[in-house]
């Protein structure tokens, strides 16, 4: 056992553990969007789906605490791995050039934090109500709880708006990079399959941000409406 | 040519350092960068300077002891070349260039632009290399290997440990390095059996001398003379699990090539 988790707690080892969670909570951020996306279906689709999920407490709550134990196991080794490779070179160069890293790669520690900082917005906001309990306990007229009267009264707040298309840029970058670095944690690499991993993270990124992107300003531009 | 260079000058180990402008006067388009160094120096010493300490050795392109990083790149700005193989005629005329030594914890500058890089060496006496008792063993050649094989353990091979996947890596990171000697022996027969002792000793000495974790940017890739690729990388991540996985005792180690004929 000792061994194992000297195993893990390596360089490479620290990096499988990362790209394991990092690939469970996209997993579950796409799944996140495409629930989401039911809003262009109208009231009853989104709240009967939303009541689905609620309806079964011990599923909801294993899925809840099981995210929660990868989103914190990731955050802490990203915190962990940060400081380690920060010692690694105390003194910066005068000058720095940039090959063939790209944007996201770089600034996978900021975007990591923005997103962070949206999650516990977003959390705080739609989960918890503490942002806006104006519509918490607002249900719709088949008695479910009316999740769709409660986005399009979010997204019709250029504020809020703002901050989402704000978070939704944190996770498009974030994601870009990290599905393809995630593979190569993995070690998965074939000449035949290089370039579809190369391009899996901006398109997985592409596909979460335009869906995500495309309910909030369906709302705020009157597209889906009350 | 005349050039403005920007030089790292430090006294020693415990100095500070700090940058210091030169002008190199009179350097041809044909001249290396190290002939055009040569030639600072030379003027330095007649002023009674003390000229600048930078490595260099065979100047072919193959011992990677000309470490530098020039306005910003290990080796400088072209790809797949050596500090040494790099020519005047790459600057415009009247160019500044800031030339910098490798910068990693695990790599302290000794004097100006040199550094110390026996932490590569210490990684690979934890494990770089194939225990065959002379003698009894069988001759390399015999065992037949694919071509497949034998070019990507010669890809592997051609890593020189100059440190230039260190310096360009933005957590300072020697995986690159540590890939490309374990991806060698391990792509090899009489490599195989050691497979999952080397990795582990590896990455535990590279942890040790405090080297950063790879971030896959791939600019050590962009900056190796010898354009070592990152899908070495993915290897030793590849590699480093199955050593998990045979120590866990699910996968057993194959007998050495040599043991039968022995």
């Amino acid at each position: 056992m000792t061994r194992l988790v000297s195993h893990f707690r390596s360089s490479v080892g620290s990096k499988v553990v990362m790209a394991l969670t990092g690939l469970g909570l996209i997993v579950y951020v796409v799944f996140h969007m495409l629930g989401n996306l039911q809003v262009f279906e109208g009231p009853h689709a989104l709240n009967s789906y939303a009541a689905l999920l609620h309806e079964m407490p011990i599923l909801l709550w294993t899925a809840r605490l099981g995210l929660l134990s990868i989103a914190v196991v990731h955050i802490v080794l990203a915190i962990q791995l940060t400081l380690r490779n920060r010692r690694a070179r105390p003194t910066a160069y005068a000058i720095r050039e940039y090959r063939q890293a790209s944007l996201a790669s770089r600034t996978m520690a900021v975007s990591g934090v923005v997103l962070l900082l949206f999650i516990v917005f977003h959390l705080l906001h739609v989960t918890a109500g503490v942002v806006d309990p104006s519509f918490s306990d607002r249900v719709d007229a088949e008695g479910y709880r009316d999740v769709y009267a409660r986005l399009i009264h979010a997204f019709r707040n250029p504020l809020i708006v703002g901050l989402y298309l704000a978070g939704q840029l944190g996770l498009g970058l974030h994601v870009s990079h990290a599905v393809s670095s995630s593979l190569q944690s993995l070690g998965l690499e074939h000449a035949a399959f290089n370039r579809l991993f190369k391009s899996a993270g901006p398109a997985v990124a592409l596909l979460v941000v335009l869906g995500n992107v495309a309910i909030i300003l369906a709302v705020f531009l009157g597209i889906v409406r009350a | 040519m005349t050039f403005t260079l920007n030089i790292w000058r430090q006294k020693g180990p415990e100095d500070s350092g700090r940058f210091v402008t030169y002008e190199a006067r009179d350097v041809s388009a044909g001249m290396s960068f190290l002939e055009m160094l040569d030639s600072v120096n030379q003027r330095l010493i007649a002023d009674g300077e003390e000229p600048v300490a930078f490595e260099q050795d065979c100047r072919e392109g193959i011992c990677g002891s000309c470490s530098l990083v020039i306005n910003g790149v290990p080796h400088g700005p072209d790809r797949g070349i050596t500090t040494c193989q790099l020519y005047m005629r790459r600057f415009p005329d009247g160019a500044v260039i800031t030339i910098e030594p490798w910068r990693a914890r695990s790599f302290p500058i000794i004097k100006d632009l040199v550094v110390d890089r026996r932490a590569l060496d210490r990684i690979m006496q934890a494990g770089g290399y194939i225990s065959v008792n002379t003698g009894g063993a069988v001759d390399g050649n015999v065992l037949l290997i694919g071509k497949d094989q034998a070019e990507t353990a010669m890809d592997a091979a051609s890593c020189i440990g100059c440190g230039a996947c260190v310096a360009a890596c933005k957590n300072a990171s020697a995986m690159l390095f540590v890939a490309a000697k374990v991806s060698h022996l391990a792509s090899l027969p009489q490599g195989k059996p050691e497979r999952t002792h080397r990795v582990r000793a590896m990455l535990e000495a590279m942890d040790r001398e405090g080297f950063g974790s790879c971030g896959n940017q791939y600019e050590c890739e962009a900056v190796c003379p010898k354009s070592i690729g990152v899908r070495f990388i993915a290897n030793l991540n590849r590699e480093y699990l199955r050593a998990g996985v045979v120590e866990s005792g699910l996968l057993s180690e194959p007998e050495a090539p040599h043991a039968e004929s022995a």
